[in-house]
């Protein structure tokens, strides 16, 4: 139904154009992203804020039960770490070195594939039943949304460590992945930008429940 | 025969499409509807089995003779089955292995509406296809509630079958409204109306329409699993106590929710940064800032709704308490989480079809759009305010009474920028040439309908009043009058004002009048005595009342018949006019001046055989001889119309990176 | 932009204005005349209370500020449907534009008076809330609007599936599914329930109150007619929701007072065997709201992972199961 558009050729004026919009796309859609796992963990507060003010049977926490503790701050650890990492591995990838943001790209996703384990496994050592108190409630819940994040964004840097390396033999005459104009460059950088942003919201995220659950 | 175009993005050219071999593959081995189904049932089947397996030693619960966390798994590895089978996950897997993606192709033939296809066009007639599907089934549903309701005392159902049909009615028809405007006619039209080629994220975009059929044949298994008793609201601690059905709803609500996220993801980017040059903010068609305004709902209300469904499930498998009173949860957890999203929901429905009445008017009234900034500015206005209200569904429960006059303040204030929308309308006619085809009829119609429900939300927000009204049949009426009257009525409007663009056939215009008139008659007459029993005492959800309501539910019933039929005329007129006796279209029959009219019938694929520069905004109707877009002048700085200020891209020098633009969202360069 | 082009054919602006305004005043005052007058009085939920008096004159000065609303907007879309459709004789093919500095003052001056209107809806519905101690909706367990009286009558609604019974804690807390309150009274309906949500909607009386497992509800009402009403469950409930309708009696003092005393000891045998009167009732671990636990476990054990010890919980079903 749809005419034939083999002839049908792009300016260099429009392709340029398109390129741009394409970044700004990938600036809008991690930061929608982020928006998006603010509300999931937003609800996920308010479910804590809410079951902790209401104490339904007393039941809110009783005895101050708490899940394992070292696990919990492993856990955090992992997730700030790989925060940390993306962004000192993003900053240098600003000034150039591409292979320092491989390197600090891989140890992040190694960490953050690690902290996705241990929070499983966090989920099968818990002192408590799921169901006996609103604090256990709320954990179960925190864990199974932690997961999910830990799991989209090691998905993301994982992607972006594999495009690198394709992309390697593709922009090396152009100044490499940091520098080169060619399309398929800009639009990883913006890609790489967006992700970072989104594991300093993962990591923001983690301090705050983590402060939650085990500290207060 | 199937010809392949590269996306700028790709910088490829003149590559083998290998998206195109695995096209021509035999339909057995290629990936399609077909696939998708099998998948599906694999998905279920193994999801079920690991259940199983895993709760093997579970005791079933007393109440439930059901393994819900066999059911849960099977429900969603089902659903992820399906969408491996119909190949959304190609890409997303390549990805992993660092490769870019594929060509985009330009497919032939009806089976692209039946395959993952990353044209906008293709996926706004499969969310035609898929909405059209929601809507007749409801539309069945509901005539088994008005037939049951026919009579105060005998029954055709029994209890439990009335409740699973009214329940399955309610979600089938939340989760159809929620996106029956931004999907369909949301993706077909946004990248016209903004003057570009695609999607900012074409793949995102096709995930979602195939996660709204998922969800429709999600919530379909609710009825052989026995139903689920508590509504489309899903009201714990009723939902924890409900056999497998729930978990149907459960499932079925977090997966058209996350099409939903995926849907305003999509259509936010692409409006924010895909707009062609000159397409300002002060020319962009209001049914646009309609859906831009809709997207910020989708994307940061729609959340909620998908976490209170986990806690829900989480509650129902791993014996969690979050809405068990008695073990340390709430039942007014859900309640207010559901409805934190559940409001912004009713204007997810309610603006994208503000917005097209707002395209219709100015057509068929030859006037430009009175007060467009307002009506935008109302839009976005209406927007915010929806995440502030939601307790108003609250006022009786107990919950934070103190907080009521707030709420009720702000329930009344959402009335100004809904006023808005009337002032846009209103003015527009105001001494206009107004010419009564189908869409300007229903468009007409929605605000006689609306009115009606929007008034009443009035009466509904006054807590006193609301004491006799909550949960009545009153409260069905109105957010019948808002949601059918308003979204459903302007929906068809829309259906009938760009099908002629989207498949290129003109609808038969007598059946169409036909259809409007016993439409809109019989919607009223189906709907106002509503407003009457509910005030008499008849509480929502009931298979018993008094007898003295019985001659006023009865002409309901018939009066909804009637309604029913009248989408059968629809359904008629939609297969005659498009596949047995098709009549091309004009590429411009209505003589509007929007950019999506301006391209030829059918559209190509890439929509603009060259970029349009934007020159004036689409509702000019007043200036005959004012263009509404140059094209074939992009990047010519010859040829380019005097660029406005504050344009964002000033042609010739669009490789700059320091244009300053009106809004550039861009991050510093990296 | 566009020239400004006040050009007036055919009679000008003010002659339709005119038309318009004309027909809607009219319509507008006759209208709501003949609602206020003929069809006021009979607004559900009656006169039966103080707090449905209040509801339905709420009703009927919200319907005689909506009416003109509806009239103005049906009205003028008539008028524009009748009067400037394309079909008609002469029509202008020159467009009538409205000159910007109109169309600004238009839209000014809709946006002050919606939101004068609105404000206006504000005030009036708070202050109608406030004034007859919450209105008869539900006000949680610690009601700020109270009726300004000592003397106030509890009477405590029970929802469960798929009926209610009502104790009466001033008569030493019997329970029965007959509800009778005294004519004159202030009363206190503390609306609880053993399952799920249900909602107690005394039509008549215009009381409206959900019913919260673990939740004590308080709506005031004060009967001031004599008869019969209507109770029926407003929240979705379950199997039989649609069944689950009673009716109550407002009934004279001292007849309440007889049939309470009477009731009382003729219920006394049983009323021992019932939980101690309380605001709120737990429902057993394995209730209603779904067995969250292996039958082996028993949540309110004294395991220090498990519950709390110090809780003491009553346990409704468990009790009312042996009687």
């Amino acid at each position: 139904m749809a005419t034939p558009v083999a002839n049908f050729k792009e300016t260099p004026e429009e392709i340029a154009y398109e390129l741009r919009a394409a970044e700004g796309a990938a600036w809008i859609g991690s930061r929608s992203l982020i928006g998006v796992g603010a509300f999931i963990y937003a609800s996920l507060a308010f479910a804590y804020f809410y079951l902790r003010s209401a104490n339904q049977a007393q039941l809110w926490r009783p005895h101050h039960v708490t899940a394992p503790t070292e696990l919990g701050a492993a856990i955090f650890a992992l997730s700030a770490a790989t925060a940390a990492l993306s962004m000192y591995g993003a900053y240098r990838f600003r000034r150039g070195s591409v292979v320092d943001w491989e390197v600090a790209g891989w140890m992040g996703l190694l960490l953050g594939a690690l902290g996705f384990a241990l929070q499983i496994y966090e989920l099968t050592r818990l002192p408590f039943y799921p169901g006996s108190s609103g604090y256990a409630s709320t954990f179960v819940g925190w864990g199974a949304l932690n997961l999910v994040g830990l799991l989209g964004g090691c998905y993301w840097l994982e992607t972006l460590l594999a495009r690198s390396l394709r992309l390697r033999r593709a922009v090396a005459e152009d100044g490499g992945a940091a520098n080169s104009t060619l399309p398929a460059a800009r639009l990883f950088r913006a890609s790489v930008e967006g992700c970072t942003v989104f594991w300093g919201f993962l990591a923001i995220v983690a301090v705050c429940f983590w402060a939650l659950f085990y500290l207060v | 025969m199937a010809s392949t175009i590269t996306t700028p993005v790709e910088g490829s050219t003149g590559a083998p499409p290998p998206a195109q071999r695995m096209r021509n593959r035999p339909a057995w081995a290629s990936q399609h509807l077909g696939t998708a189904l099998i998948g599906a049932v694999g998905g279920y089947a193994f999801g079920h089995w690991i259940g199983n397996v895993i709760a093997a030693g579970y005791t079933v619960p007393q109440s439930n003779g059901q393994n819900d966390v066999a059911v849960v798994l099977g429900l969603s590895l089902g659903a992820l089955g399906y969408l491996i089978g119909i190949g959304a996950f190609n890409y997303p897997i390549a990805k992993m292995f660092g490769r870019e993606p594929l060509p985009e192709v330009a497919e032939e033939g009806w089976q692209r509406f039946f395959r993952f296809n990353l044209d906008h066009k293709v996926v706004g007639m499969q969310y035609v296809i898929v909405s059209l599907l929601f809507l007749f089934t409801g539309g069945l549903l509901a005539m088994a509630i008005r037939t049951e309701l026919l009579n105060p005392t005998n029954h055709i159902f029994g209890a439990g079958t009335y409740i699973a049909v009214v329940g399955e009615h309610g979600t089938i028809m939340m989760m159809m409204a929620s996106s029956v405007v931004i999907g369909p006619l949301g993706n077909w039209l946004v990248p016209l109306m903004i003057g570009s080629r695609r999607m900012a994220f074409p793949r995102v975009e096709a995930t979602s329409v195939w996660l709204f059929s998922a969800g429709y044949l999600v919530i379909l298994t609710a009825l052989p699993l026995g139903g689920f008793p508590t509504g489309w609201t899903g009201y714990a601690p009723l939902q924890n106590q409900s056999t497998a059905g729930m978990d149907s709803y459960l499932v079925g609500f977090a997966i058209i929710g996350m099409g939903m996220i995926l849907a305003g993801l999509n259509l936010g980017a692409t409006i924010i940064n895909y707009r062609a040059p000159g397409m300002t903010w002060g020319r962009v068609p209001i049914f646009v800032w309609s859906v831009l305004a809709t997207t910020a709902l989708l994307v940061f209300a729609t959340p909620t709704l998908v976490v209170a469904g986990l806690f829900g499930v989480l509650d129902r498998t791993a014996l969690t308490a979050f809405y068990v009173n008695e073990h340390g949860g709430s039942s007014f957890l859900w309640e207010n989480l559901f409805w934190f999203f559940g409001h912004p929901e009713v204007y997810i429905m309610a603006l994208p079809g503000f917005g097209i009445v707002g395209e219709i008017l100015p057509v068929f009234s030859r006037r430009p759009l009175f007060a467009y900034k307002v009506g935008a500015a109302g839009m976005l206005g209406v927007a915010l305010l929806s995440f502030f209200v939601w307790q108003h569904h609250l006022f009786q429960s107990g919950i934070n009474p103190d907080m009521r006059p707030l709420f009720m303040l702000t329930t009344e204030l959402i009335s100004i920028p809904t006023g808005f929308i009337f002032l846009v309308g209103l003015g527009t006619l105001w001494k206009a040439r107004i010419r009564f085809e189908p869409p300007m009829l229903f468009a007409l119609a929605v605000y006689f309908n609306f009115l009606i429900g929007g008034v009443t939300g009035v009466f509904l927000s006054d807590v006193p009043v609301n004491v006799t009204v909550h949960g009545s049949f009153f409260v069905l009426a109105h957010f019948h009058y808002t949601i059918m009257g308003g979204l459903i009525f302007a929906f068809f409007g829309g259906l009938y004002y760009w099908l002629p663009k989207m498949t290129g056939k003109t609808l038969n215009r007598k059946l169409a009048i036909w259809h409007f008139w016993i439409m809109f008659i019989f919607f009223n007459l189906t709907f106002f005595p509503m407003f009457i029993i509910g005030l008499l005492g008849q509480p929502r959800r009931v298979f018993e009342y008094a007898t003295r309501l019985q001659g006023l539910n009865d002409f309901s019933s018939v009066s909804a018949y009637i309604l029913g039929s009248s989408f059968l005329i629809f359904a008629f007129n939609f297969v005659w006019s498009i596949y047995i006796d098709p009549k091309r279209a004009e590429s411009n029959p209505w003589g509007s001046r929007g950019l999506e009219w301006q391209v030829p019938t059918p559209v190509p694929h890439y929509n603009f055989e060259r970029l349009p520069v934007v020159v004036a905004d689409p509702y000019r109707y007043d200036e005959p001889d004012q263009g509404v877009a140059d094209f074939g002048t992009f990047g010519d700085p010859a040829l380019s119309p005097g660029a406005a200020p504050g344009e964002r891209v000033p042609h010739g020098h669009v490789q700059s990176s320091d244009d300053s633009g009106d809004f550039d969202p861009r991050p510093p360069i990296i | 932009m566009a020239t400004a082009a006040p050009s007036a054919p055919q009679g000008g602006n003010s002659h339709d204005l005119r038309t318009i305004a004309t027909i809607w005043v009219v319509l507008s005052i006759v209208g709501d005349l003949a609602f206020w007058f003929l069809a006021g009085p009979h607004i559900p939920p009656g006169r039966m209370s103080d707090q449905a008096r209040g509801a339905q004159f709420d009703f009927n000065v919200l319907f005689v500020i909506a009416l003109p609303v509806v009239i103005l907007v049906w009205t003028y879309l008539g008028f524009a449907v009748i009067r400037w459709r394309a079909s008609r004789p002469n029509a202008d093919e020159a467009p009538v534009i409205v000159p910007p500095r109109t169309a600004l003052r238009i839209q000014t001056s809709w946006i002050a008076i919606t939101s004068v209107v609105v404000i206006g809806l504000f005030g009036f519905g708070t202050y109608e809330l406030i004034a007859p101690a919450g209105a008869g909706g539900g006000e949680g367990p610690t009601p700020i609007w109270k009726p300004n009286t000592k003397t106030i009558l509890p009477i405590q609604v029970i929802g469960q599936q798929w009926m209610w019974t009502y104790r009466y804690p001033s008569f030493g807390g019997f329970e029965t599914t007959q509800l009778m309150v005294p004519k004159n009274t202030e009363i206190a309906f503390h609306v609880t329930s053993l399952d799920v949500v249900h909602d107690f909607w005394a039509y008549q009386l215009g009381v409206k109150a959900d019913a919260n497992p673990n939740e004590d509800d308080v709506a005031y009402v004060k009967p001031e007619q004599l008869g019969r009403f209507t109770v029926r469950c407003d929240e979705l409930c379950g199997l039989w929701h649609g069944a689950m309708y009673s009716y109550g009696h407002v009934v004279a003092p001292t007849a309440f007072y007889h049939w309470a005393t009477t009731t009382e000891q003729k219920l006394a045998a049983n009323t021992k065997t019932l939980p101690p009167f309380a605001w709120t009732y737990t429902p057993g671990a394995n209730g209603a709201s779904g067995s969250l636990y292996p039958s082996n476990v028993d949540p309110y054990s004294k395991s220090s992972l498990y519950g709390s010890s110090t809780v003491k919980v009553k346990q409704y079903g468990a009790s009312a199961a042996q009687s």
